[in-house]
C-alpha cells in the first residue's frame, strides 16, 4: 500500500473519529454526573442536523449568500436550540426518574429517542428520505497520489476537535466545571456544599447535547446529506467509545472515538467482506473490556463500601 | 389539522355513510407494507397507491362493490409480517391483499397466506424465491425479480463498452440478492469485477470502502441496495474522488435520490422493470391523481406497481365477485392485462413475466427513459471508459 | 376470628381479581375500534395506579404472599379460560402464544438483571440463538421437536457462556456494553455469513409431538374446527407456568437470597463469603436458557427466522419490558409483556403513526410511576408474618 493511500486512510479515520468523540464526550458527561445511559443521544444529535438544516433554508429565504454567514448562522441556531433540548429532557425526563433504578432512566431516553425519531420522520415534509444538506465550506482540495484533502474536512476535523478542547478547558478550569466535577465524584456532599444539584446537571447536558448538535451539523456538512435514523448507529457507537475509553474521562471519550473509527477503518480494510467490520469492531470492543474492565483509561475511584 | 389516517376514517365513515344509501355491497381488501422504520418512504408511497386505486374505484359508479382497504405495518421485520398477515388471513372478511415491499417478510408471510388460503399480489419485494420457491396458488407478484432487471444491465452497460466494475452492495436480501445476479450476468456479458463489497444498510461512512474503490480505479461503481444509502455513496464518492460512471438498481428510481443529491445525480444511471409509468396514458393519470390526492410522500419506485396490483385484485373481484377462491383462480389466469405498468401476464408460477426493463439516467434532475436522453444522442457524456 | 377464616376472607378478592384481569384481557384482545382500545388501556392503568394506592392492592399482595398455590391454580385456570375462549381465532391465539413466549424470554432477563443484577442487552439474540438451532434441528435433523426445544434453550446457555468471562471481570455501563456489542455483532455475523441463510433467513418447520401435528386445525365435528395455534398457545402457557414457577421457587430460595445479595452490594456479598462469580454465571446461563426456549418455539410457531428480528432494537424491546413492568416482579414483568406486545398492534389503526404514541404513552407510565407498573416488593423472609 503506497503512502498517499494509507493517509487517505488515516484522513478517514481522522475524520470519522472527530464525530465518535464529540458524541462520546456527551455519554462520558451524562454518566459523570447522574450515572445513567442516556440512549437519545444520537438523536438529539440527528435532531441538531435537521435544526441546523430548517435554519440553512430559512437564512437562504431572507436572502443571505455568504456561505460563512450561513455556516455560522446554522451552527448559532443548532448549538443553543439543541443545548435547551438537553437541559429539557434532563429536567421533565431524566430528573423525575432519581429515586428509581438508573438503568430506568435508559427506557425512558430510548422511548424519548423514539419520539424525536418517528417525529422528524412524520412531520418534517417527506422527511422518511434522506434530505440533502448543503455544501457550505469550501470544497477545494489538494491531491497527493491517491490521498485528496478537502478543505471542508480539514475545518470539519479542527472545529470538532476545537469544541472537543474547549469542552475540556471549561470542565477543568472554570468554576462551572469544578461544580461538575464536585458532582460528578459524590453529588451528596457536593449538595450538602451548598451547590444547586439540578443546575448543574441541567447545564451538563445541555453542553453535552451542544456538542451533539454540534457533531449533527458537522456530519451534515460532511456527508452533505442527513437522514432520521442517521443518530441510530452514531449513538450506539457514541456510547461504545465512551464506554471502552474509560467512563467519566474526557480524554477516554476521546481516545475511544478514534480508537473505534480505527477499527472499522481497518476491518474495512482487512476483511475481503467488509461488512464485516462491524463484526470485527465490536469483538475487538469485547475483547478490550475483558483485558481492561474499567475502559482503556481507568475510572480513578475507589469503590466505595 | 387532523392526522392522514385519521381524515382517512372519516372519510371512510362518511363513504360508508353514502354506501348504505346506494348499497353496494362493501369489500376489504388488505394493504401491507413497511410503514414505520427505515424503509418507510417506500411502504407508505405503496400504501398512498393503494389508497388512491380503492378510492377512484369508490368513485366510479360503475363498480359493483364499495371498497374497504385495511392497511397494516409490517415494520419489514419477518416476525411482525407473519403476525399482521395472520391477522389479515384469518379475517374471513377480507378478499385479497397488496402486500409487501421487503423480500424477508414476504418469504417469511407466503406460507400464512397459502395456509388461509388468501389471494395476494406482492407489489414491491423482488427476491425471486418469494413466486419460485413455492406453488402455492394464493401467491402473485405484478413487479419483476431481480433476475430481469440484472440481465438486461449488464448486457447495456457492456454494451457502453465498460469493461471494470466495483460492486456496493447492502447485506440486506435485497442487496445481496442484486450483487449475486449481477455479477453472473456481467460475467457472461464479459464484464469484470474489480472487487466487491458488502455494507450494512444503517452504515453512515463509507470512506474506507470507497479510498479502497479509488484505488481499483472502476469505470463504472454498481450499487445494490435502495435511496437512502445510496445517496450517501454516491455523495461520498465525490467527496473522495472516485470518477466512476454511478450504476444503481430499481431502488434508487424515486425522486428522493434525486433530491438528497441535487446536481450530483446526474449521469447515475438504473434499471426498473416495467413499462416507463410517464409513457402509458394510465401512467400519467396515475401520477396526476397521485398529486392531486396532496399524499405528505411520493409514490417511490413501486408506487405505480402497488396501484397496479390493487387495480387487478378489483377487477378479478368485479368480474367474479367477493369470493377468495374465485377471485384467486380468477388472478392465476391473468393474462395480457392492461396496467399502469404496462401488461401483466403470469407464468406458472404466478410471476408476472414482463419483457420489458426500462434504462433510467438522471438528466437536469429527473429520470429520463435512456433513449430519450441526450446522453443516448451523444449530446451529453458520461464518464468514459 | 381464627386464622384460617380471615385467610379464606382475603382469599376471594384475590380470585376475583384474577378473574377480573383475564376478562381483560379477552375484551383487550377483542377490540378493535380506536377509542375501545383508548379506554381499556386507560382503565387498566387508572385500575393500576388506584391498586397501588388502596388497601386492595396491599390486601392482595398479602392474599399472594399467603396462599400461594390456590391461586396460582387460579390463575392458569383463567388463562386457561381466555385462551379456549378463542379456540377458533387464529389471530388472538398467536397473539396471545407470542406474549407467552416474550413472557417466558422476559422472566430469563429478570433473573439476569433483576435477581442477579447482570445486565443484558442481548437478549434477541439469544432468543435467535434458540429460533435459528429449531430451524437447523428440525429441517436437518430427526430430533423428536421437544429436545430441539430444548436443545434451542441448552445452546442459548452455551453461546452465553463465551460472555460470562468479559462480564464476570465487568460491572455496571461496561458490562452493558458488552453485550450491546454482542447483539450487534451478532446480527451482522447472520446477515454477512451465508451458511445460516444469510440475510434472507430460513423456514421452519412446524412442532410436531407424539405424532401430533402442531401445524395442523384441529377438526371438532363437522362445522368446529379449532385453530392450530391452539396448540401453540397450550404449549407456551405450559412453558410460561414452569418458568414462572421456577422463577418464584428461585426467588424464594437461598439460591434466590445469593442473587440478591450479589446484585445490592457486589462487594459487601464478596466480603460476606458468597461466591460472586457462581451466582453471576448462574443468573446468567438461566436466564439464556429460558430465552432460547422460548425462542425456539416462537420460531417454530412463526415458520420463520432472519437477522432483522434479532437487532439490538429487539434486544431493547425486551429490556424495555422487564423495566416497565417493574425490576425483578415476574408478575409485572408478564402485564409488560402483554401491553409492549398487544398495544402497538391494536395501535395499527393509526398506521404510521403508531410508534410514536406508544412511545409517548411509555414515556407517560414511567413518569407516573418511575419504579414500574408493578415494582418488586420488599423480600418477606416468613410468608404472613407480621400481619395479625
Amino acid at each position: 500500500m503506497d503512502v498517499s493511500l494509507l493517509g487517505q486512510y488515516v484522513l478517514n479515520g481522522l475524520m470519522l473519529g472527530t464525530i465518535y468523540a464529540m458524541v462520546a464526550v456527551g455519554f462520558t458527561l451524562f454518566f459523570g454526573v447522574l450515572d445513567v445511559i442516556k440512549f437519545s443521544h444520537g438523536d438529539v444529535l440527528m435532531v441538531g442536523a435537521f435544526t441546523g438544516l430548517v435554519a440553512y433554508l430559512g437564512l437562504s429565504a431572507l436572502g443571505v449568500q455568504s456561505n460563512a454567514l450561513l455556516s455560522l448562522g446554522v451552527m448559532l441556531t443548532a448549538v443553543p436550540l439543541i443545548a435547551l433540548l438537553g437541559a429539557a429532557m434532563a429536567r421533565w425526563l431524566v430528573l423525575p426518574l432519581r429515586g428509581s433504578p438508573p438503568i430506568n432512566v435508559l427506557l425512558i431516553t430510548l422511548m424519548a429517542g423514539t419520539v424525536l425519531r418517528e417525529a422528524i420522520r412524520l412531520f418534517y415534509p417527506a422527511g422518511a428520505n434522506p434530505k440533502p444538506f448543503p455544501r457550505l465550506l469550501p470544497t477545494d482540495a489538494v491531491s497527493f497520489g491517491a490521498l485528496t484533502l478537502r478543505f471542508d474536512s480539514a475545518i470539519l476535523i479542527a472545529l470538532g476537535l476545537a469544541s472537543i478542547v474547549a469542552v475540556h478547558l471549561l470542565v477543568t478550569r472554570t468554576r462551572l466545571g469544578l461544580a461538575i466535577r464536585a458532582v460528578a465524584q459524590d453529588s451528596e456532599t457536593a449538595q450538602v456544599m451548598g451547590m444547586n444539584f439540578q443546575r448543574v446537571v441541567l447545564v451538563t447536558f445541555a453542553i453535552g447535547s451542544a456538542l451533539a448538535a454540534l457533531a449533527g451539523v458537522t456530519a451534515g456538512l460532511y456527508y452533505n446529506e442527513i437522514n432520521f435514523g442517521m443518530g441510530l448507529l452514531l449513538g450506539v457507537i457514541g456510547f461504545s467509545a465512551a464506554v471502552v475509553g474509560g467512563l467519566g474521562n474526557l480524554y477516554g471519550a476521546i481516545l475511544g472515538g478514534f480508537l473505534f473509527a480505527g477499527l472499522q477503518t481497518l476491518g474495512a480494510v482487512w476483511f475481503a467482506v467488509p461488512a464485516y467490520k462491524d463484526v470485527f469492531a465490536f469483538a475487538v470492543v469485547i475483547l478490550v473490556m475483558t483485558w481492561r474492565p474499567t475502559g482503556l483509561i481507568a475510572e480513578q475511584q475507589a469503590e466505595r463500601v | 389539522m387532523l392526522p392522514r389516517p385519521l381524515r382517512a376514517a372519516l372519510c371512510c365513515a362518511l363513504l360508508l355513510v353514502a354506501g348504505a344509501a346506494s348499497a353496494k355491497q362493501a369489500v376489504k381488501l388488505v394493504f401491507i407494507g413497511p410503514l414505520t422504520g427505515g424503509v418507510s418512504a417506500n411502504g407508505l408511497g405503496g400504501r398512498n397507491a393503494t389508497d388512491l386505486a380503492v378510492r377512484l374505484r369508490n368513485a366510479d359508479a360503475k363498480a359493483k362493490y364499495q371498497y374497504e382497504l385495511v392497511s397494516l405495518d409490517d415494520e419489514c421485520k419477518p416476525n411482525i409480517g407473519v403476525q399482521v398477515a395472520t391477522k389479515a388471513a384469518a379475517d374471513r372478511s377480507i378478499v385479497a391483499g397488496v402486500t409487501h415491499y421487503c423480500s424477508t417478510v414476504a418469504m417469511a408471510t407466503v406460507d400464512v397466506y397459502h395456509k388461509f388460503g388468501l389471494p395476494m399480489v406482492v407489489w414491491g419485494a423482488v427476491l425471486p424465491d418469494i413466486t419460485y420457491a413455492n406453488d402455492y396458488p394464493e401467491v402473485h407478484r405484478v413487479n419483476g425479480t431481480m433476475i430481469n432487471q440484472n440481465e438486461t444491465a449488464a448486457r447495456f452497460m457492456t454494451g457502453l463498452k465498460y469493461q471494470r466494475w466495483a460492486v456496493i452492495h447492502d447485506t440486506t436480501d435485497y442487496g445481496k440478492g442484486h450483487n449475486k445476479y449481477f455479477s453472473e450476468y456481467l460475467a457472461r456479458n464479459g464484464g469484470r469485477i474489480l472487487g466487491t463489497f458488502g455494507v450494512t444498510a444503517d452504515q453512515q461512512d463509507f470512506s474506507a470502502e470507497l479510498t479502497k474503490i479509488k484505488d481499483l480505479r472502476p469505470e463504472v461503481v454498481y450499487f445494490g441496495g435502495i435511496t437512502p444509502l445510496g445517496v450517501r455513496i454516491r455523495t461520498q464518492m465525490d467527496k473522495l474522488g472516485v470518477k466512476a460512471v454511478f450504476q444503481g438498481t430499481s431502488g434508487i428510481v424515486s425522486d428522493a435520490y434525486i433530491e438528497g443529491l441535487g446536481p450530483l445525480a446526474e449521469g447515475s444511471l438504473a434499471f426498473r422493470e416495467g413499462a416507463p409509468i410517464e409513457k402509458l396514458p394510465g401512467g400519467k393519470f396515475f401520477l396526476e391523481q397521485y398529486n392531486a390526492q396532496k399524499y405528505n410522500d411520493p409514490p417511490e419506485a413501486y408506487g405505480a406497481f402497488a396501484f397496479a396490483a390493487a387495480n387487478l385484485v378489483m377487477d378479478a373481484i368485479e368480474k367474479v365477485g367477493p369470493d377468495r377462491k374465485k377471485v384467486r383462480s380468477e388472478l392465476n389466469r391473468t393474462r395480457d392485462y392492461q396496467s399502469v405498468v404496462g401488461t401483466i401476464t403470469f407464468d406458472d408460477h404466478r410471476q408476472n413475466a414482463v419483457p420489458l426493463i426500462t434504462k433510467f439516467v438522471v438528466q437536469d434532475g429527473k429520470w429520463i427513459v435512456w433513449e430519450d436522453s441526450d446522453y443516448a444522442k451523444g449530446k451529453r457524456k458520461l464518464v468514459q471508459p | 376470628m381464627n386464622a384460617l377464616a380471615s385467610q379464606r376472607a382475603v382469599l376471594w378478592p384475590a380470585f376475583a381479581a384474577t378473574a377480573a384481569i383475564a376478562g381483560f384481557a379477552y375484551l383487550f384482545l377483542r377490540v378493535e375500534a380506536q377509542w375501545e382500545v383508548v379506554a381499556l388501556t386507560a382503565g387498566a392503568l387508572v385500575a393500576l395506579l388506584a391498586l397501588g394506592r388502596t388497601r386492595l392492592g396491599a390486601a392482595l399482595g398479602a392474599a399472594w404472599s399467603a396462599r400461594p398455590a390456590p391461586l396460582a391454580w387460579g390463575a392458569l385456570l383463567a388463562a386457561s379460560v381466555v385462551v379456549a375462549l378463542f379456540a377458533e381465532d387464529h389471530f388472538a391465539l398467536l397473539m396471545i402464544a407470542t406474549v407467552l413466549l416474550y413472557g417466558v424470554a422476559c422472566l430469563g432477563l429478570t433473573i439476569q438483571f433483576g435477581y442477579a443484577g447482570v445486565v443484558n442487552f442481548s437478549g434477541a439474540a439469544f432468543f435467535g440463538v434458540g429460533g435459528y438451532t429449531a430451524a437447523v434441528l428440525a429441517t436437518h435433523t430427526a430430533l423428536p421437536h421437544l429436545l430441539v426445544v430444548a436443545a434451542g434453550g441448552v445452546l442459548a446457555g452455551a453461546i452465553g457462556s463465551l460472555l460470562v468471562l468479559p462480564l464476570l471481570r465487568t460491572r455496571g455501563h461496561y458490562a452493558a456494553l458488552i453485550t450491546v456489542a454482542f447483539a450487534i455483532l451478532f446480527k451482522t455475523f447472520l446477515e454477512v455469513n451465508d451458511a445460516l441463510g444469510g440475510p434472507q433467513g430460513l423456514k421452519v418447520p412446524g412442532m410436531r409431538m407424539l405424532g401430533w401435528s402442531f401445524n395442523d386445525n384441529i377438526a371438532l365435528g363437522e362445522n368446529t374446527e379449532l385453530s392450530f395455534y391452539l396448540s401453540y398457545a397450550v404449549f407456551s402457557l405450559l412453558l410460561l407456568a414452569g418458568a414462572l414457577l421456577l422463577v418464584r421457587r428461585l426467588e424464594r430460595s437461598w439460591l434466590g437470597l445469593s442473587l440478591d445479595a450479589v446484585r445490592i452490594d457486589e462487594t459487601a456479598a464478596s466480603v460476606f463469603g458468597f461466591e460472586v462469580a457462581r451466582w453471576k454465571i448462574l443468573a446468567f446461563t438461566l436466564g439464556n436458557v429460558l430465552a432460547g426456549t422460548a425462542g425456539a418455539v416462537y420460531a417454530m410457531m412463526t415458520g420463520f427466522v432472519a437477522p432483522a428480528s434479532f437487532t439490538l432494537a429487539e434486544s431493547l424491546i425486551l429490556v424495555s419490558i422487564v423495566i416497565l413492568g417493574g425490576l425483578g416482579n415476574p408478575v409485572g414483568v408478564l402485564a409488560a409483556t402483554a401491553l409492549v406486545v398487544v398495544l402497538p398492534e391494536k395501535l395499527q389503526v393509526i398506521q404510521e403513526y403508531r410508534f410514536l404514541l406508544f412511545s409517548g404513552f411509555v414515556i407517560l407510565v414511567l413518569l407516573f410511576r418511575p419504579e414500574g407498573l408493578l415494582p418488586r416488593k420488599l423480600r418477606q423472609y416468613l410468608p404472613g408474618w407480621g400481619r395479625a
